[in-house]
């Protein structure tokens, strides 16, 4: 007969869990909510390689419609990704200071966080404008404005996200102890940034 | 059928935890206005949207049905998910409102009606699952009834080649993506967070919205219907993909719903299985449908994200006007293929390992042995996982695919027949010398043995390239499919759902029913998908509206046998509904099983159990004494001091089978619960008060020998009156009836069994025992052993009653040896006779005894007592040895016996005058 575990609680949280050392479910579920997306993006990849490398024996750069090669704005889209990476460690410095103790400082490097991906968002839908080709010229373009697509509206959520966690820090919601909704959003926000990087390396650079 | 405990868990104004359980007090049709309301407003927000965006880029034509129709599509399903208030708590929570994580006002059901209406609770929502999947399946099975139709005969029965197209990409799309993939979700939605011991799942609201995305994706398929069927089929390959009416949107956009509830409830498996174990509950001790929904869930993860993204690729190039798939402008069509089959072929795990759980949790509990190979069970199906992924291009052979693939995904499909073979070898195992009781969950689990194996068998064959080149898009390929996904999954389901249906319901399902719907489906099977094999072979093409008339007579014998599984269906929905609305009630453990779902009511209390149980074992340890996988705390009241060993009440109504091997091991695997303290009572009628006395003295003290903590009394009168009184007296919660076979029961006779069931409404258990068990020693070594060591005596009345007044005083079982001391040649006339007459007076006590409630057995021996006995004291081992004799002959035994006893102590009695036999 098994001893009691006579203070089972019996009130309705979930029970501790089995094992010390427990990843938090959110962070968890965050994670793993990440896995897909990762695997979302590397459909769109998959799409992009075999329209780059596949049968159609196209050169590289593609030629548009109207004869001349797709050219993309490699510079510029490289200072963006700066500033993308950058946002990380901002974001990384909130935390820290979050865990130092100084809601202030998580405040600020909210703010500078979002401020930066907003520039991000914009410098993109700037370079949209100005590319001189539609989603609808050739394969080559319409798996780049998905590609690029997709990661604007990703980075769009993250803003949403941030935003809350923005709102939740001014009303000292966080401290060293309980910080999982940053932490959770802080995951997205990284993993927002992470694929930016791979996007720009494997559809600008190379 | 209301999820709520018959004792209230929940005291009102607030129970332990100090929260207040509030229902919310808005009716259901606020609800399913305010859906409308969303869907409408979605509706023409795309309409405004896509009209606003498409003036002001000068997109032409201004006013372009599938670009207005797709988003519309999309927003209207948003529209629909916010008004049916799957959203309101984060928004809620968003907008600043002081809101409780603890706020259980969705959660549970008090009447029907608010099984349409947004819940967290697992329980309501696995049984939404499990409503809305199954009346998907009878759509999904209707279109295979109108395919059958069509293929009845050559040429055009029912419908034209488009409209047939139609059917079978509905009938596919439907059993997939909103059949097969979620009611395993269901299923688990249900069984799991109960077997882990925890509470709910992991994020109840999440759960929510999981489900409400089903009836979105589903609603959306069938919707086709009325802008022109989608007829790509379910795998929706460009460039037809990109053609075809809005019907071809609609299926793209449901297949993004019912990829996002699948994803969705896969996280939530997750973080339910890796975080809400009970303490004590290792992986190891995890029941294997938690290992099997945990691998399922990795695979919907990881590879739903690809169908999305196909279905992204080809929704683009339809409303968009991209080029993805348009070779001349540097699109591939099979770049679609690749992606499609990258999700789609663990697709086909995704709708099978949950079965595999399933079958596993059936066989060990209906088998009565522990699961064989537990840890190769569990590590197979992460293989078959793992190596799911790397065998997708198995179905683009004849593709045109590059090359050099094919062998490589040849020999990745080959191996992963290995792991499958090791379950299937493990469930034989598990089989083998097992006490098989078939009911209808073990004939699915027996029937899914056979013909998921046959179509395993047939996906050998077609992972062979050159064999796959003949075979492919033939009918062959269909009857490999039908073999595993009605074999593999739809088996799996109806063993699942039929092993669960008390639980969930309360309820016990028609045995006879279930077992008619069992037979004939298997048969349907057989007739139904076996000739495909041999007529795809032939030629026959698959996915075609008519076909050369050589093909006519197998083709309608598959139409007779599709109209057979059409009837199973119809009976295994009626014995659903009959029996939730009217069937007996269901005890807590109709099977027997020991893990933990079986622990709490049938249905379950509000919030599962009253404590976080504590899991002690494995959970699959039949046959093992004493062995428990969990204890479940007790509480003397809601709101009580825990105490974990108090329990409830279990009455027992025996006479005749008290004393029974059959009844007493019963008693004890109940026992093994941990629930229950058992109550007897014994309804003599007009019999003989003092025989059940004796039978019930014996039966509690082997009882108590096997630490039971049983009590009981003798009553006279009818047993329907005794046990009725009884039931009232003490409101256990079960009844146990245990009678002779029908032949020979006067209780039975007169239909006591029901008429009880009746009178006292509690779930009642029946035990039959047979009438030579009812006679048998019972309880081997629990009861000491008397030997009653007699020559003469034997056969007189006198030894019969001495006998029995020593069993009134002290419970026991006996042994009468007589020693016969014959006369050389044994074998002779005389020696002969002796005998006989002997065995006759032997077998007359006996019964003498037997008869009256005595557990005793006889043995008559041809030496001599200083012989016979040494060897009868070896053999029985006795406590006490008591020599019987008539006048002055005892004299002599007793010498012997003395000599031969060593410390068993050795009395004598004296019967009198000698009387006849």
């Amino acid at each position: 007969m098994a001893t009691t575990a006579g203070h089972a609680p019996a009130d309705q949280h979930s029970p501790q869990p089995e094992q010390k050392q427990h990843m938090n479910a959110s962070l968890m579920a965050m994670l793993l909510f990440i896995g897909s997306e990762v695997m979302l993006f590397a459909s769109l990849f998959t799409a992009y390689f075999f329209i780059r490398y596949g049968v159609s024996n196209e050169t590289w750069p593609p030629l548009k419609q109207d004869g001349k090669p797709f050219e993309l704005p490699v510079l510029l889209t490289g200072v963006n990704t700066l500033i993308l990476i950058s946002s990380s460690f901002t974001l990384w410095w909130g935390e820290k200071r979050l865990a130092a103790g100084d809601n202030k400082g998580l405040i600020r490097g909210l703010w500078v966080t979002i401020l930066m991906g907003a520039t991000f968002l914009l410098v993109q839908l700037n370079e949209y404008a100005h590319l001189g080709f539609t989603p609808q010229d050739r394969a080559f373009s319409g798996a780049f404005y998905t590609l690029t697509g997709f990661h604007g509206a990703h980075v769009l959520v993250g803003l949403i996200v941030l935003s809350l966690c923005l709102r939740r820090a001014y009303r000292n919601d966080f401290s060293h102890a309980y910080n999982t909704p940053l932490t959770a959003g802080s995951y997205y926000w990284h993993f927002v940034d992470i694929v930016w990087v791979l996007l720009f390396f494997l559809v600008y650079v190379i | 059928m209301a999820t709520h405990a018959p004792a209230p868990v929940h005291a009102p104004g607030g129970g332990p935890g100090g929260h207040a359980h509030h229902e919310d007090p808005r009716p259901v049709s606020y609800w399913w206005a305010r859906a409308a309301l969303g869907t409408v407003a979605g509706v023409l927000f795309a309409f405004l949207l896509t009209f606003l965006l498409r003036a002001l880029f000068g997109f032409e034509p201004l006013y372009d049905g599938g670009v207005y129709g797709g988003v519309a599509g999309l927003t209207g399903a948003m529209g629909f998910l916010w008004g049916i208030g799957c959203f309101d708590y984060w928004l809620g929570w968003a907008k600043g409102m002081d809101i409780s994580e603890e706020d259980h006002s969705f959660h549970g059901v008090s009447n029907w009606k608010q099984y349409f209406r947004v819940n967290t609770d697992h329980k309501v929502i696995g049984l939404q699952y499990l409503g809305m999947t199954l009346f998907f399946m009878l759509w999904g099975g209707l279109m295979a009834l109108l395919i059958r139709t069509e293929l009845a005969a050559p040429g055009q029965q029912i419908a034209d080649g488009e409209t047939y197209n139609g059917f079978l990409s509905m009938h596919a799309t439907l059993m997939i993506f909103v059949f097969a993939v979620p009611v395993f979700g269901g299923i688990a939605n249900y069984v799991l967070p109960i077997m882990l011991g925890a509470k709910d799942m992991a994020f109840p609201r999440l759960n929510a919205l999981s489900f409400w995305f089903l009836p979105v994706a589903g609603f959306m398929f069938l919707a086709s219907m009325f802008t022109g069927m989608f007829g790509a089929a379910w795998t929706a390959y460009p460039p037809l993909a990109s053609q075809g009416t809005m019907g071809q949107t609609l299926f793209e956009l449901g297949v993004q719903f019912a990829g996002a509830s699948s994803i969705a409830t896969a996280i939530n498996f997750l973080a339910t299985i890796v975080t809400m174990r009970a303490p004590g509950m290792t992986i190891w001790r995890m029941p294997i449908l938690a290992w099997a929904t945990g691998v399922t869930s990795v695979l919907a993860v990881f590879a739903t994200p690809f169908i999305a993204g196909s279905q992204f690729l080809t929704l683009f190039d339809r409303v968009m006007g991209t080029n993805f798939f348009v070779p001349d402008q540097g699109g591939d069509v099979i770049m679609y293929q690749h992606i499609f089959w990258f999700y789609s072929h663990p697709a086909v795990y995704i709708m099978l390992l949950p079965g595999f759980g399933i079958i596993s949790e059936v066989i060990a509990t209906f088998a009565r042995k522990p699961l064989f190979g537990y840890r190769a069970m569990a590590f197979s199906m992460v293989a078959i996982a793992v190596l799911g992924f790397g065998v997708w291009a198995h179905h683009m052979f004849v593709s045109g695919m590059a090359a050099w693939l094919r062998v490589p995904m040849m020999i990745t499909t080959i191996i992963i027949a290995v792991p499958t073979g090791v379950k299937m070898w493990s469930w034989l195992a598990t089989l083998w010398q097992g006490k098989i009781h078939m009911k209808t969950p073990m004939l699915w689990a027996l029937g899914f043995l056979f013909t998921f194996l046959m179509g395993g068998l047939s996906g050998v064959f077609l992972g062979i390239v050159p064999a796959d080149i003949q075979m492919s898009d033939t009918y062959f390929v269909t009857a490999h499919l039908h073999y595993v996904l009605y074999g593999g999954s739809v088996y799996s389901i109806f063993a699942g759902l039929y092993y669960w249906f008390p639980k969930m319901t309360g309820k016990m399902y028609n045995e006879r029913l279930g077992q008619w719907h069992f037979w004939l489906t298997f048969i349907g099977t057989q007739v139904t998908f076996f000739p495909m094999h041999w007529q795809g072979l032939q030629g026959m093409p698959r996915r075609v509206a008519d076909y050369d008339p050589r093909f006519e007579t197998v083709n309608s014998i598959e139409t007779v046998g599709s109209y057979m599984l059409g009837i199973a269906t119809i009976i295994f929905f009626y014995n659903v509904i009959v029996s939730w609305k009217s069937g007996p009630k269901a005890p807590w453990n109709p099977w027997r099983g020991k893990t933990l779902e079986w622990m709490v009511s049938s249905p379950p209390p509000l919030f599962n159990f009253d404590a976080v149980p504590q899991v002690v074992g494995g959970p699959y340890q039949y046959g093992i004494p004493d062995a428990r996988h969990a204890v479940v705390f007790a509480p003397e009241q809601f709101g009580g001091e825990l105490k974990e060993d108090t329990r409830y009440p279990v009455l027992v109504v025996a006479n005749e089978t008290l004393t029974s091997q059959t009844l007493i091991n019963e008693i004890r695997s109940r026992n093994g619960d941990g629930l229950w303290s058992f109550q007897f009572v014994v309804p003599v009628g007009d019999g003989d008060r003092v025989i059940a006395e004796r039978r019930l003295a014996t039966t509690l003290a082997i009882l108590a020998e096997a630490g039971v903590s049983a009590t009981g009394r003798v009553a006279g009168g009818d047993v329907v009156a005794v046990a009725t009184e009884a039931a009232e007296e003490i409101s256990p919660h079960e009844l146990v009836i245990a009678t002779l076979p029908l032949a020979e029961s006067e209780w039975m006779r007169r239909d006591s069994v029901d008429k009880v069931r009746k009178a006292t409404g509690v779930a009642l258990s029946h035990v039959i025992v047979s009438a030579n068990d009812a006679r048998a020693l019972a309880g081997t070594s629990a009861l000491p052993l008397v030997m009653v060591v007699a020559t003469e005596a034997v056969g007189a009345e006198a030894l019969a009653t001495a006998v029995r007044a020593r069993a009134d005083a002290e419970p026991a079982r006996f042994t009468v040896v007589a020693p016969l001391d014959l006369p050389d040649p044994r074998w002779g006339a005389d020696a002969s006779e002796r005998r006989r007459a002997a065995g006759e007076a032997m077998t007359a006590t006996i019964n003498a005894l037997v008869n009256t409630g005595v557990a005793v057995e006889g043995e008559v021996m041809d030496d001599a007592a200083s012989v016979a006995l040494p060897l009868a004291i070896d053999a029985f081992k006795p406590s006490l040895i008591i020599v019987a004799g008539i006048n002055g002959e005892a004299a002599g035994l007793r010498e012997a016996a003395e000599a031969a006893a060593g410390d068993t102590p050795v009395e004598s009695v004296n019967l009198g005058a000698a009387a006849g036999a």
